[in-house]
């Protein structure tokens, strides 16, 4: 069933890929301004990383830190967003050809959006944050408090399994946790939008805002190698 | 010979040749009419309008298959589910099938709706199952908008080509 599922896909990627262009250039001119203005901050960003790096680097040699390794991240183009009445699916332009394999984080610069369930040699298909089965291991930020978060519907999310004793606010940062072998540790997921409380219960339940506009994205990447050189 | 070559024709020009350009359609250019996640479901009107013209037994067939090309195109997971739905929708359908001369017209519209309602609700049963536990206010609005989306461009449609001409 797999093997037919993943030639199905590419098959599926294939007829869908003039229509994916046709739209694309639909929408060059808006993405070419957007992406100047990006280059712009990200160059002004990029001066004072530098900087930060570069002490960043001499406080962690003098604390004798290990330190991580990169991400390796693969672009892939939505090349179809699922034939279903709502969208919970979408299929990439990548497959085993390209080393994406199953269970495959897939992220758009926003954040976390999904991870590869099937895979073909040319395409695969990506289970989206908004399906019913998607669960994900998170982290929030500053308080260190886990949970797990599940799709709320539109651009919302739920945390659950909260400890209750921990100290969250909204906005508060949320990304993975890193207990899972899908995703890596530190990936953004959203922020915290609400906190509540509920009465005779042990946890917290936060409400996360997700950065991703479902309906928009048309670009993703999807992490093929694990931050695992450890020096 | 004659015989088998016009059921032969028939198939191609009632099945094959609608149901590859309906599947086509709601591939490549539903993501056009999208409004947020909610698309609209060209593929369940298919199968309703060739369960009224041919009967329970072709809407329960073409149901399955077409559920079963559903789920053969990038759908993630519960691979089996649209099948399931779709077939239901055929067999229901198939209910209408030559029965407007002898109903109220008005029974007979709200017949086909509750159709497609019932479809979408199985639908969303499964696929928003958490969201239904954690805010069951969000769950019938996606229900609703996506019947809603799905039932207005069915109402489009027969303009054109009306359900009770093929009952």
């Amino acid at each position: 069933m797999r093997v037919i599922r993943g030639k199905t896909t590419e098959i599926v990627a294939f007829i869908s890929s003039p229509i994916i262009w046709v739209k694309s250039l639909m929408y060059l001119k808006e993405e070419n301004g957007l992406l100047r203005e990006k280059n712009l901050i990200l160059s002004l960003q990029i001066e004072s990383m530098l900087n930060l790096q570069i002490e960043n680097n001499r406080l962690l040699g003098m604390l004798d830190f290990k330190r991580q390794t990169k991400l390796y991240l693969k672009p892939a183009r939505v090349v179809n967003k699922g034939i279903q009445p709502n969208l919970l699916s979408i299929v990439i332009d990548v497959g085993t050809l390209d080393g994406v394999e199953t269970n495959q984080a897939v992220l758009t610069p926003k954040g976390v959006i999904g991870k590869t369930i099937e895979t073909g040699e040319s395409a695969s298909i990506v289970q989206l944050i908004t399906d019913v089965n998607f669960r994900l291991s998170v982290r929030v930020l500053p308080s260190g408090a886990t949970g797990i978060l599940r799709w709320l519907g539109n651009d919302k999310g739920q945390v659950r399994e909260v400890q209750k004793n921990v100290e969250i606010n909204i906005g508060d940062k949320v990304i993975t946790s890193g207990f899972s072998d899908i995703y890596p540790s530190g990936l953004p997921v959203g922020e915290v939008a609400g906190v509540h409380d509920e009465r005779g219960s042990f946890q917290k339940i936060l409400n996360i805002q997700l950065p991703n506009d479902m309906s928009s994205f048309q670009h993703v990447f999807i992490i093929v190698g694990e931050p695992n050189d450890m020096d | 010979m004659f015989l088998l070559l016009w059921v032969n024709q028939m198939i191609w020009t009632s099945f094959v040749i609608p149901g590859a350009a309906t599947w086509l359609i709601q591939l490549l250019f539903v993501d056009f009419l999208s409004i947020g996640t909610i698309r609209p479901d060209f593929l369940v009107i298919l199968v309703l309008y060739w369960s009224v013209k041919y009967g329970r037994t072709v809407g329960i067939v073409s149901g399955f298959l077409i559920g079963l090309l559903i789920d053969l195109s990038g759908t993630a997971s519960f691979f089996g589910l649209s099948p399931l739905i779709y077939s239901i929708s055929g067999y229901i359908g198939g209910y209408l099938s030559g029965q407007y001369s002898r109903l109220n017209p008005i029974y007979f519209t709200v017949s086909w709706i509750t159709i497609l309602a019932f479809q979408f609700l199985i639908f969303c049963t499964i696929q928003y199952q958490d969201i239904w536990l954690l805010n069951p206010q969000i769950f019938w609005g996606k229900w609703f908008g996506t019947t809603l989306y799905t039932v207005s461009f069915t109402g489009i449609f027969q303009v054109v080509f009306p359900l009770h001409k093929l009952s």
